[in-house]
C-alpha cells in the first residue's frame, strides 16, 4: 500500500482559554485552544502546512496526480477550495481537484479516495490536506472548545517514512452534530452519553476491530493509537473496548488546542510521527457524522533520514500569543462594527 | 518657455470646508476674480483656449469630467477646453498646459482654471479616496496596495528620513508651526491660527511617525491664472510676471521599484529641467511655494529641488532659514498644511501665490525679493511618481 | 468607484504573481519587479526573464495605519520589504504583537492570508510575519 511521503501542520499563534468563553455563560470549560487570525482561514492555514509538507516531502509539485481537501468548514458552498492551493504549488491542470467537506470524517474520507487512485493507478502521488475552523454560536460549547489548524500528507510509493498497511470503514445514519445551510454555526443537542457512547465509541471501536480482524492483529500489539480527539478523554472509550492501555493513547491535544475537527486524529498523528521510530506502528481512527476510518501505519527507516526537514508540532503548540474575550468576539465575527 | 510666457491676472477663493458653494460656485468665483485682477483689464473674449484642471472626476463628491464644463460654467463655449489630471500636480501642470498653449504660438491669450470640491463627503472617506482604497481600482491586486494611500506612504518616506537622516517627529512638526504662522497673514488660507509644536506631537496619530497635524486638510477651494504672449503683456498689466521655465518630471508609479525613500526623483527630474529651461540656479530663487502634503514632504522637496543639501533642511528650518522673514521663505501662504489642498486648484493657488508676492501685494506676508524670482512646486501620484515646478520671475 | 470583484478577468490574471510570486527580473540592469511585464520599467530593456520572488527578506520602511481603508480593521502596518537577492516587495504586516515589535532591517517572511472579502468572494495574498 501506498505511505506518507512528508507532512506538514500548522497552528495559528493565537490562543484563548476555554474557560474565557464559557464563564460569561453560566457554563464552564477547562484547557485553551487555537484561535485563527482575523486574516486566516482553512485555506491560507492549509497553505503553510502544505508548504511544511512539501519541504519535508521533497518532491517536485509537477508529480501530484491530484489534490485532496478535507474540511467541514469551508468558506464555500458553491466552489472549491482545492485550486487554491493548487495555485499556490503551480500545480497542473491535469491534476484532479478533489474537495471533501460536510463531515468531521472529511479528511480521513480525502486520504482514503487518495489510497484509492494510487491503488487503481490512476496517479502515483497525491497531496491530501485537511484545514478546520469552524464557525460556533455565541455562549455554546462549541464556541468553547472548537479550536483551529491544519495538516497535509504528500501520500505515495516511493520515499515513504510510514506506510499504509491496511483501512476499514464503519458508518450509519448517525446524528451527533451538524450545521444546515441556513446555519451559519454547529449545531449539537447536548446529548452526550447517546453521543457518546452510540456515536463515536461504537463507530471507532467497531471500525478498528474490523481492520485488526483484516489484518489478524490485535490492538495492543500497536506502539501508539491515535484517535480524534473532540476532548481528551473521549478515545479511551473505544480504548477500553479494544483493551487499549491508556499508555499507549496519544497525547491530549484537546485541551491544548481545542476540538479540531476533522484534521484532529492526523494533527495528533503528527504529533507522534514527530517522535516516532522506524518499525513502529499506528492504529489511528477518525469520526464525524456517523462515519469512522481506522487505519494501520508502519514506520519506516526513511523517517530518520528526513527527521531535520520536519517543522513539528511541538513548534507551533509553543507559538502562542492569548487574546481577550472581546478579540475573541471580533475574529469570530460575533460582533461586527456597526456602520456609522 | 523663457521670454514668450506672462501672467496677466490671477485669481481665487479662499480655501475650506465650502459647504455652502457647489462646484460650479467656486470656478465662477475664481474665474471672476481672475478677471478683475487684470490690471488694465480684459475682455473676457479676448481669451482663446482653456485648459481645466479637475482631479476626482466626481468619486469623492462633484467633480467633472470633461473640459466642456469649464466653457458652460463661465459662459464662453467659442473656445477649446481640455480637461487635465495629473494627481496632486493637476494645478501646476494645468497651468503649464496653458503656458505650453501660449509658447506654442497657437494662442495669444489662454486661461487655466483648477477647481476641487471634496468636503461633500466626511473627511475620512475623501481621505481613503484620496489612494488607499482597497487596490484594485488602481489596477493593480489589493495585496500590494492596501492602505497605500498619501498618508501611508508619507509615513513611510517618514520613517526612512527619520532613520538614515536622524530626522525626529519634532523636525516634522516644525513645520506644521512655521506653515500654520505664515497661513494666519493669507487670508486665502483654510486654517488661520497658529499652532505649537506640542499640539501637533500631541495630535491623534493617523499614521505613524505622523499626526493628525502632520497632514494636510481636505479642502474645497478653486483657484485660475489668465496667461499671454510675454509681449503683449504690458497691454493688460504694468506689473506683468514671466514664466521662465515649467516641467514635469516622472518616476515609478509602483513604490516597490522605487530606490531611495528619502528622496523622490519625480521632484528631481521636475526641478532640474525647469532650472535648464530657465537658465538658472535653486540659489537664485527667492522664495518657494513647495507641495507640502504632509509636514515631513516640505523636508524632502526643499532638498529635491536643489536648495540644501540632502539631512540639511531640517536643521535650517530649526534655524530660521525657511520663516516668512528667513533667508529662503518656504511657503509664505501657509502652504498646503494651512491654506489647504483642493487638488486640482492647488497648483494654481501657489501661482498665485508666487505671482502676488513677486508683484510686491502681498501685504502683511511679503517677503523680501533679491532676484525677483519664485518657485512653484506640486508632487503627487501613486508612488508619489509625478511633479511640476514651475519657474515665474517679475523681470523677463 | 467600485473595484472590480475578485471573480473578475483583473484578479484571475493575476493568480501567478499572487499566488506563486512570479516576477520579472532584467537581465540588463537586474532590476526585480511585479507584475510581470515585458518592458523594464527601472531601465526600459526587453530582456527580461520570469524570477520566482523570494519569500524571505528585511524591513526597508514601514509606518502604522490607524484610518485604514473600509473594512479594514486599524492599526495595518504596510511595509516594503528587501528581497533576499535583491528586489523589494510590498505588503501589509500580520501577526505583529505591538507596533514596536517592527523595526528597519527586521527578519521577516511571507505567508498567505485572507485579504479582505468582496461580495462572498474571498481575496487571498501574502503578508509578512516576524520571523
Amino acid at each position: 500500500m501506498a505511505g506518507i511521503i512528508g507532512y506538514g501542520i500548522y497552528i495559528p499563534k493565537f490562543r484563548i482559554e476555554q474557560k474565557e468563553a464559557a464563564i460569561p455563560w453560566g457554563s464552564w470549560a477547562g484547557g485553551e485552544k487555537s484561535v485563527c487570525g482575523a486574516d486566516e482561514d482553512v485555506v491560507t492555514m492549509a497553505a503553510e502546512a502544505t508548504d511544511n509538507a512539501m519541504k519535508h516531502a521533497g518532491i517536485d509539485p509537477a508529480q501530484i496526480g491530484a489534490i485532496y481537501i478535507g474540511t467541514a468548514s469551508s468558506p464555500y458552498i458553491e466552489q472549491y477550495v482545492a485550486p487554491i492551493l493548487a495555485e499556490t504549488l503551480g500545480l497542473r491542470p491535469e491534476t484532479t481537484m478533489m474537495d471533501y467537506s460536510g463531515s468531521l470524517n472529511a479528511l480521513a474520507n480525502a486520504l482514503l479516495g487518495c489510497l484509492d487512485a494510487i491503488a487503481a493507478k490512476r496517479i502515483t502521488c497525491g497531496l491530501v490536506i485537511g484545514a478546520e475552523n469552524r464557525a460556533t454560536a455565541l455562549g455554546t460549547e462549541g464556541d468553547a472548545n472548537f479550536g483551529a489548524g491544519a495538516m497535509a500528507m504528500v501520500i505515495g510509493t516511493t520515499g515513504t517514512i510510514a506506510d499504509f498497511e491496511g483501512l476499514h470503514t464503519y458508518s450509519t445514519f448517525f446524528l451527533d452534530r451538524w450545521r444546515s445551510v441556513k446555519d451559519s454555526w454547529v449545531s449539537n443537542l447536548n446529548d452526550y452519553r447517546f453521543d457518546r457512547e452510540y456515536g463515536y465509541q461504537k463507530h471507532v471501536a467497531e471500525a478498528c476491530k474490523g481492520l485488526l480482524e483484516k489484518l489478524d492483529r490485535k490492538a495492543q500489539d500497536y506502539t501508539f493509537t491515535v484517535f480524534a480527539q473532540p476532548d481528551d478523554r473521549i478515545p479511551s472509550l473505544p480504548a477500553k473496548d479494544l483493551g487499549i492501555q491508556k499508555e499507549r493513547l496519544a497525547p491530549g491535544i484537546a485541551s491544548v488546542l481545542g476540538d479540531l475537527g476533522s484534521c484532529s486524529a492526523f494533527i495528533s498523528l503528527a504529533g507522534v510521527l514527530d517522535k516516532a521510530k522506524p518499525n513502529e506502528t499506528i492504529l489511528l481512527a477518525s469520526y464525524g457524522s456517523g462515519s469512522s476510518n481506522a487505519m494501520s501505519l508502519m514506520v519506516r527507516n526513511q523517517i530518520d533520514k528526513k527527521r531535520k526537514l520536519i517543522v513539528p508540532l511541538e513548534r507551533y503548540t509553543n507559538r502562542k500569543q492569548y487574546i481577550t474575550y472581546t478579540s475573541y468576539l471580533r475574529v469570530k465575527e460575533h460582533v461586527k462594527r456597526g456602520p456609522y | 518657455m523663457r521670454g514668450k510666457v506672462a501672467v496677466i491676472g490671477v485669481g481665487m477663493i479662499r480655501f475650506g470646508e465650502l459647504f455652502d458653494k457647489s462646484l460650479e460656485n467656486m470656478i465662477q468665483e475664481a474665474y471672476l476674480n481672475c478677471l478683475k485682477n487684470v490690471e488694465k483689464g480684459i475682455d473676457p473674449k479676448e481669451i482663446k483656449a482653456a485648459w481645466f484642471g479637475q482631479w476626482s472626476g466626481g468619486f469623492i463628491g462633484q467633480g467633472a469630467q470633461s473640459g466642456h464644463s469649464l466653457t458652460s460654467m463661465i459662459g464662453n463655449r467659442e473656445i477649446p477646453c481640455t480637461r487635465l489630471e495629473n494627481a496632486c500636480p493637476t494645478g501646476g501642470d494645468t497651468f503649464r498646459h496653458a503656458c505650453l498653449g501660449v509658447a506654442s504660438g497657437l494662442y495669444d491669450v489662454v486661461l487655466a482654471l483648477g477647481a476641487e470640491k471634496m468636503r461633500d463627503k466626511p473627511s475620512a472617506e475623501s481621505l481613503g479616496g484620496a489612494g488607499g482604497g482597497g487596490g484594485a481600482e488602481t489596477g493593480n491586486h489589493p495585496a500590494w496596495m492596501i492602505g497605500q494611500g498619501g498618508p501611508a506612504i508619507q509615513a513611510m518616506h517618514a520613517t526612512r528620513q527619520m532613520y538614515e537622516l536622524g530626522y525626529t517627529m519634532e523636525d516634522f512638526a516644525r513645520v506644521a508651526v512655521k506653515n500654520h504662522h505664515n497661513g494666519t497673514f493669507c487670508p486665502y488660507a483654510h486654517y488661520q491660527f497658529e499652532v505649537t509644536l506640542e499640539r501637533v506631537l500631541n495630535s491623534p496619530v493617523i499614521c505613524w511617525p505622523l499626526h493628525l497635524f502632520d497632514c494636510c486638510p481636505q479642502t474645497d477651494g478653486a483657484a485660475a491664472a489668465i496667461v499671454c504672449r510675454a509681449d503683449l503683456a504690458k497691454k493688460y498689466t504694468d506689473k506683468p510676471v514671466y514664466v521662465l521655465g515649467s516641467n514635469v518630471g516622472t518616476d515609478h508609479h509602483q513604490l516597490w521599484d522605487r530606490n531611495s525613500f528619502v528622496e523622490q526623483q519625480s521632484t528631481v527630474k521636475a526641478a532640474r529641467g525647469a532650472f535648464e529651461m530657465a537658465g538658472i540656479k535653486p540659489k537664485d530663487v527667492d522664495f518657494a511655494e513647495l507641495h507640502d502634503c504632509f509636514t515631513n514632504t516640505e523636508l524632502m522637496n526643499i532638498e529635491d529641488v536643489g536648495f540644501v543639501r540632502k539631512g540639511e533642511a531640517a536643521r535650517r528650518l530649526k534655524d530660521g532659514e525657511f520663516d516668512m522673514h528667513g533667508r529662503l521663505p518656504i511657503n509664505p501662504s501657509g502652504g498646503l498644511k494651512a491654506h489647504g489642498h483642493p487638488i486640482a486648484a492647488t497648483g494654481l493657488g501657489q501661482i498665485f501665490e508666487v505671482v502676488t508676492q513677486l508683484r510686491e501685494e502681498a501685504d502683511k506676508r511679503q517677503v523680501k525679493l533679491k532676484n525677483g524670482i519664485g518657485l512653484q512646486h506640486n508632487v503627487g501620484g501613486p508612488a508619489f511618481g509625478v511633479a511640476v515646478v514651475n519657474i515665474l520671475s517679475r523681470s523677463l | 468607484m467600485t473595484q472590480p470583484a475578485p471573480a473578475s478577468p483583473m484578479f484571475w490574471r493575476f493568480n501567478p504573481e499572487v499566488f506563486r510570486l512570479i516576477g520579472i527580473k532584467c537581465n540588463d540592469c537586474g532590476h526585480v519587479s511585479y507584475p510581470r511585464t515585458r518592458i523594464c520599467h527601472e531601465c526600459g530593456s526587453q530582456n527580461l526573464e520570469e524570477y520566482k520572488l523570494p519569500k524571505k527578506g528585511t524591513v526597508h520602511t514601514f509606518c502604522v495605519n490607524w484610518a485604514p481603508p473600509p473594512n479594514f480593521e486599524p492599526p495595518i502596518m504596510p511595509i516594503i520589504v528587501d528581497l533576499e537577492g535583491g528586489g523589494r516587495y510590498q505588503g501589509l504586516m500580520t501577526e505583529f504583537g505591538a507596533p514596536e515589535d517592527v523595526k528597519i532591517g527586521a527578519k521577516v517572511e511571507m505567508v498567505l492570508r485572507k485579504l479582505t472579502t468582496d461580495r462572498g468572494l474571498n481575496i487571498y495574498g501574502y503578508k509578512f510575519r516576524l520571523v
